[in-house]
Formats: C-alpha cells, structure tokens, sequence
C-alpha cells in the first residue's frame, strides 16, 4: 500500500473564514480600544483568553449586544466587499467633539490571476501574531495618546460602497465625525493580513500643542 | 452662489468651512444623488428625522451645507472631471481618514480663487514644487494621471476592471462610485454600572484585593525541591464548630488522640484507629470555648463559656472535676504538668492545681483584654500570653514562689501587634524562641527572643493570624490565616521565607490548628465545619532511634519526658 499522501493539515483560508476572522478581530480591538480609552468602566471589563494573550472584553450586556448587532452587519457587508473602512470614534459625551478616531482600513488583498500556482497559504499562527500585534499596540498608545479626563460616548462608523445593500432602518448616512487636521495627529498601527483581507490600523486624535 | 458652478475651487472652500465630509462632497462633483447625508441615505424622510432626533452624532450637522449642496444640480460630468483634478490622493486620504485640512495648502490657494478665477489652461506658478499636486494650477498634469488619480480618489475596488475603463465609465454615466460613511441607527448604550456603585467597589477593593496573588490559589512557589501537598489529606466533618476567633476548640495529644469541641459537644477521634467518641457534654446554655491535652494526653481541660473549668479523664470518657471561679468565658488553656492554667474573657490568667480542692494556686493580672492565647514552654518555665489588648507577655514560670493573690508582672510585655494577639507558639528546638501572630489589623508574625525580649523577626502576612505551629523536625513554622485569603502557610526559619501558601485551605476563615504528637500532620478547623488534616512536614526517619534517649521531641505518641500527674 502507497503511503498516503500527505493531506494538507489545512485548506487555503476562504472568504467566510476570513470574514469571521476580521470580524472577530474588530469585537476584540473595539473592547480593547474601550477599555484602555475608559470609555467604559473598568469594571465593566473581564479577561478573556484570545491570540495568546489576556484581552480585556465587556460583561455590559447592553454593550455587548450592541458591538454584535454592529458586527453581524460588518460580518454581511465583509462578505459581500463592500465595507472599506470601519471606524470606532471616541467622542467627548458633553461637547460632541470628536477626540479620537480608531481607524481600520479593509482592502480586499489582489489574488495574483495570472499565476495557474495558489498563493501560499499564510499560516494561521502568522495571522494571529499579526493581530496580537495590533492589539499590544492599541494597549500601548496610551504612552502618548491625551489623558481624555471627559466623559466620552463612542460611535462605531462604517464607510461602505454606494452599492452596498443597507439595511434602511438600522444604519443612516453620517458625518465622517472628523477632526480638523490643524488639531490632529495621526499614528499608523501595524497592519494584518489574511489571504482575502488585509486590514490596517491607524489612530488620529485631537492634539492641539 | 451664482459662479459656483464654474469655480470647482469655491466648492472646496465651502466644504473645508462647513466641515462637510468630503467624500459625499466630491461625489456630489460627479453625481449629486450619491451625497452622503441622511436625508438621501434613508428610505424614508420621517423615519431619518426621528433618526436624526436619536442619534446624538447626526444631530451635531451643521445644516446650512446640506442645504447647499442639495440644491446643486446634478453636475455636468465635465465639471465632474475637473472638480476631481483639484483633489489630491492626499486630501482624499485626509478625507477619508476624518481630518479636513484646513488651512493648509488649497485653502490657501482658494482664497486666491475667489478674486481671480484662472483659466484653465494658463500656466502659473511654476515656483510651486512640481510635487504638490494638490495645485490646481498646474495643469501641465496629461490626463490619464488624472484618471488615475481621480480613481485612487474615488478608492474603487481594485477587483474592477482596469482603472482606465472605470474611470471612462464613471465619467460618462455619472455612476457614483463612492463610499458612504454609516452608522449604527442608535447610539452605544451607555455604561449599565452606577458610578456610585462603581465607586464604592473601588473603595472596597482593598478588602477583596489578596496581595501577592499566585497563579493559582492551590500552587506552591518557592525555589524549594521539597513539594507539600497543597491537598488535605483528610476532611472530617465537624458539624457546629463555632467560627469564634477567640475560642481555642482544637487539641491534639500526645496519646494521638484530636479533641475538638463542637458547640457544647466534646469529641474525640483517635487518630490511629479512626474512631469518634463523644466525650461529653457542656452544661445547659453554655458551649466549650477551650480545650488541651495534659502533657501525658491522658487527660483533657475543657473550659466552658461560663468560666467553668472541666477536667475530663480520656481513657474512661469521665469528668473528673470541674474548677470553677471564673467569671465568663475561658478562652484558652494550657497545661503545665499538674497546673492547667486558664486565660479568662476579663483578662485574667489562672493556675489552676488539678491536684488539690482548692484548685487555684496563682493568679496573673498583665492583660485588660480578653486572653485569647495561652502557651506553656514545654519546660515549664515560660509562659506566654496573648490578649485583646494586643499584647504579648511573657510570664516567669516559676508559681511556687508566688503565693495566692499576689501580683506577679510579666516578664516581658510586648505591645508591637496592633491587634488581638491569639496565635502564640513555642519553638519547641529553640526554647527561647516564641513565634506570636496579631489578628486582622495586624496580621503579622513576630518572633521573639524570650531570653533577651528582643524581637528577631516580622514577617507581614495578607491576612489575620489565627494560630501558629512549629515544626519539631524542620527550622520551619506554619500559620493560618483568616479572611481573605484563608491560608494555610508555611515559613521558613530564619529567612522566614514562604516554603508554601495553601490558599483557600477553608471555605471561611481557619482559626484553629493543633499538631500531631510526631510532628508530621496539622490539622486545622474552620467555620466551614470542616476538619482538615494536612501532611505539611516529614518525620526524620534515621533520627527516631537516636531521640528515643529521652528528649521529649514528641517523636512517638508518647514520649517519657511526660510526667504524670496521678
């Protein structure tokens, strides 16, 4: 009997599986983002074991289901490509100004046509390192990013193509909630990267030195 | 407002005043309908505007550049074309990462706009560095780079065909091809947890914090080889154990024999056979709050919450006598041959002669709190005291020289604890030493040189000390602790370095613990009713048979350095 060949331990990451991954990526930067920012009451938080490291994730229930019912629709627009940018912007609750915008870009990566030879298979554990990397680099912008002393809100926004199918009555057209270049600076995070997605970070927030 | 179709540069200026978002803007240069604002974006007007009510974020638009733009036709794609060659992949970059240049280069240049409207094909400003293509006054720019750039504006799918055609197509129907900037229709609820609640729990947090936290609650950390069995190794059930801190309700003697007073029940285990006895009961309305082993273990003092005295013979489960006198509850006992001496709830200590009617034979007045530990040095010629009063005395052994009623000072009064003082141990292979452990606000364990009264060492502990052992075979002692940790822990001596932590030993808080007569087994009792048996150290095995030469390290369940007291 011919030893059997080898059975590749694992199937080039699909679209759906990407989706899932970005999109879990984005509840655990989000609670990571609300935590280290003090959205939320510390208290509010618990540790959760995920990439290989503690993440600090809500218990608000409320909250909880309101990151899911945003990230459901992440997750179909995802599918569908027709999310580009998702943005969490940190806003002071009493003057409505914006103080931080948590930026991630998503580019859908070009799969190279031409070549009859799949692109190798990026390896789940890079991917998860990638995304560990993001994540201790949220943690670590506190070191520079302002003391927010205000009580702030936040607001998740998405920046979805003309076509993207809507749903009417849950998601409205807004504003970019931007902050005015004179009084901003802009940080660009690492950036991670499955087979289908590649999704880069970057923080502005308001500093008026 | 008139020449505002002509000018796509008086566009841009309106739009870095207002703050409108860009992108809807520029798409309002190629096609008006693809404007990203509510009114457009949502199926029906009411529900936006109740939309609009809700949603905090929508609701701080300004209005006058909605209105603005709105009321612009539907542009002419030439217009289209043109309005995009003044806009940079840098300001689109800028746009869709939220900020709005203002300010800045075309804000400056805008302003020239609005006196001087050049045309199209004058060559200006050659000054200006080649590379700010955000300068609408170059035009020199060939077309095709301007697709492009209009494309990377516009951030098309990259999927789409070829950059060219798109552009082409987008150009000649007006196809918005755009992004829209959404949100979720309701705002993020806000925190559920009342700050004040909150705030409370952060004042309580102290008392919940367990300092010096392990891994685990059931590991042990020291660079030690030796490994402790962070499990016990027998649970008895000990239904109605009172959980009193100053109650002394656990003895182990020398006949191997565990009494343990269960509210008003006296119980006996025999250690080697396993068997219960009950041995008696306390008198109606009052409970056991003290017991100990005479040195021979043949007989056991109970002291009773009414000040009574007990002495209870364990062989025939017989109450030989009872020595009355005290006026409320003993908290402690502690044998010294034939003299049982008692610390009392008003402060006083007495030794009592089990030998003669009248039993009290001294009395020592040094403590105002209640006396709530009480150890003889296995010689017989120290004895230490613990109290309420959160002092530590040290008496002089030698009774005979004290008639009844005098006073005799303490040898030594310690006042370093800053609580009530109940755990107190011998060092039983260093007989001046004397280990002493202070209640919840103290919580630490002093050891003391009695020969000298000077203090040796402190070691601060997470939680109250209830009671301290040595170890007979190894330079090492045990303690238990109280809330929050309820630990069992071993220290080295004299590093007085954690060899182990048992954390959670209990249910509730561990305030009573006796040794085995070997040395080997602590057992430790609980308001969880438990009795716990832990095997904390070993016995020596080579050294039994040198020890046997009359050294009365209590190695076997009896010992000949007992004396009897019949």
């Amino acid at each position: 009997m011919a030893p059997t060949k080898q059975a590749p331990t694992r199937q080039a990451i699909t679209l759906k599986g990407s989706t899932n991954l970005v999109t879990e990526f984005f509840k655990f930067a989000a609670n990571t983002i609300l935590f280290q920012r003090g959205v939320y009451p510390a208290d509010d938080f618990h540790m959760v074991k995920k990439y290989g490291q503690t993440v600090l994730v809500t218990q608000d229930l409320a909250l909880e289901n309101y990151l899911e019912r945003i990230l459901k629709q992440v997750n179909k627009w995802l599918l569908t490509g027709s999310v580009t940018q998702l943005v969490l912007a940190i806003i002071s609750k009493d003057s409505r100004t914006t103080l931080e915008r948590w930026v991630f870009d998503i580019n859908l990566v070009e799969q190279p046509t031409n070549t009859s030879e799949p692109a190798p298979v990026k390896p789940e554990a890079e991917i998860q390192a990638e995304i560990r990397n993001i994540l201790k680099q949220i943690v670590s912008t506190v070191t520079f990013l302002p003391v927010i002393d205000e009580p702030t809100v936040f607001n998740i926004l998405t920046y979805t193509t003309e076509s993207a199918d809507v749903p009417a009555d849950e998601w409205v057209d807004t504003d970019p909630l931007a902050i005015e270049a004179s009084k901003s600076q802009q940080v660009k995070l690492r950036n991670f990267s499955t087979d289908v997605h590649r999704i880069e970070a970057m923080v502005a927030y308001r500093y008026e030195g | 407002m008139s020449y505002l179709p002509k000018t796509p540069s008086r566009h841009h200026r309106s739009r870095s005043e207002t703050k409108t978002p860009l992108t809807p803007s520029l798409t309002s240069g190629l096609n008006a309908l693809s404007l990203g604002f509510p009114r457009q974006g949502s199926s029906s007007p009411a529900k936006t505007k109740a939309d609009v009510s809700i949603n905090p974020f929508l609701a701080s638009r300004p209005a006058s550049p909605v209105r603005r733009v709105q009321s612009r036709p539907a542009s002419p794609i030439k217009r289209a074309t043109s309005g995009s060659l003044h806009v940079s992949d840098s300001l689109q970059r800028q746009a869709s990462s939220g900020v709005i240049r203002k300010g800045g280069v075309e804000s400056r240049i805008d302003v020239i706009t609005r006196d001087y409207v050049p045309p199209r094909t004058q060559k200006r400003s050659r000054s200006q560095p080649n590379r700010d293509t955000r300068d609408r006054f170059i035009t020199a720019r060939d077309m095709t780079e301007e697709v492009t750039a209009t494309l990377d504006m516009m951030s098309l799918n990259p999927q789409s065909a070829s950059p060219g055609h798109t552009a082409r197509l987008a150009a000649a129907t007006g196809v918005p091809i755009n992004r829209r900037v959404l949100a979720y229709h309701e705002p993020p609820p806000p925190s559920s947890s009342d700050p004040l609640l909150a705030q409370a729990r952060e004042l309580v947090r102290p008392l919940y914090a367990r300092p010096g936290a392990l891994p685990t609650s059931t590991s042990s950390s020291t660079g030690k080889s030796r490994k402790i069995s962070t499990t016990p190794e027998r649970v008895l059930d000990a239904p109605g154990m009172l959980d009193d801190f100053y109650l002394n309700i656990v003895a182990w003697g020398a006949q191997n024999v565990l009494a343990v007073a269960l509210a008003e029940n006296t119980y006996l285990w025999r250690a080697e056979s396993g068997d219960v006895v009950q041995l008696g009961e306390m008198p109606e309305g009052t409970y056991a709050s003290a017991l100990d082993f005479s040195m021979d273990g043949q007989y056991l003092g109970v002291g009773s919450g009414s000040g009574a005295v007990e002495l209870w013979d364990v062989e025939t489960q017989t109450k030989l006598r009872t020595m009355t006198g005290h006026s409320t509850q003993v908290g402690c006992l502690s044998w010294n041959q034939h003299v049982l001496t008692s610390g009392c709830g008003d402060g006083s200590i007495w030794h009592h002669d089990v030998r003669v009617a009248r039993h009290k034979v001294g009395e020592l007045t040094g403590h105002v709190g209640e006396v709530c530990g009480l150890k003889w040095r296995s010689d017989g010629e120290l004895l230490a005291s613990g109290g309420n009063d959160n002092v530590v005395n040290i008496w002089d052994g030698r009774i005979g020289d004290v008639a009844p009623g005098t006073r005799a000072g303490a040898r030594w009064t310690k006042r370093n604890h800053t609580a009530a003082v109940k755990a107190i141990a011998w060092c039983p292979w260093q007989p001046s030493l004397l280990a002493s452990g202070g209640g919840t606000s103290d919580a630490t364990i002093h050891i003391w040189n009695t020969t000298t009264g000077a203090r040796l060492h402190s070691v601060v502990t997470p939680s109250q000390v209830t009671s301290l052992q040595w170890s007979p075979h190894k330079k090492e002692f045990l303690s238990t602790h109280g809330y929050p940790t309820n630990a069992v822990m071993v220290h080295a001596y004299p590093s007085m370095e954690k060899v182990v932590e048992i954390r959670d030993a209990h249910d509730s808080r561990v305030l009573y613990s006796a040794i085995s007569p070997n040395g080997d087994v602590v057992c430790t009792g609980a308001g969880d009713e438990n009795l716990k048996f832990w095997r904390v150290w070993e016995v020596p095995k080579v050294k039994k048979g040198k020890e046997k030469e009359g050294s009365r390290s209590g190695t076997g369940s009896t010992s000949s350095g007992i004396l009897s007291i019949r």
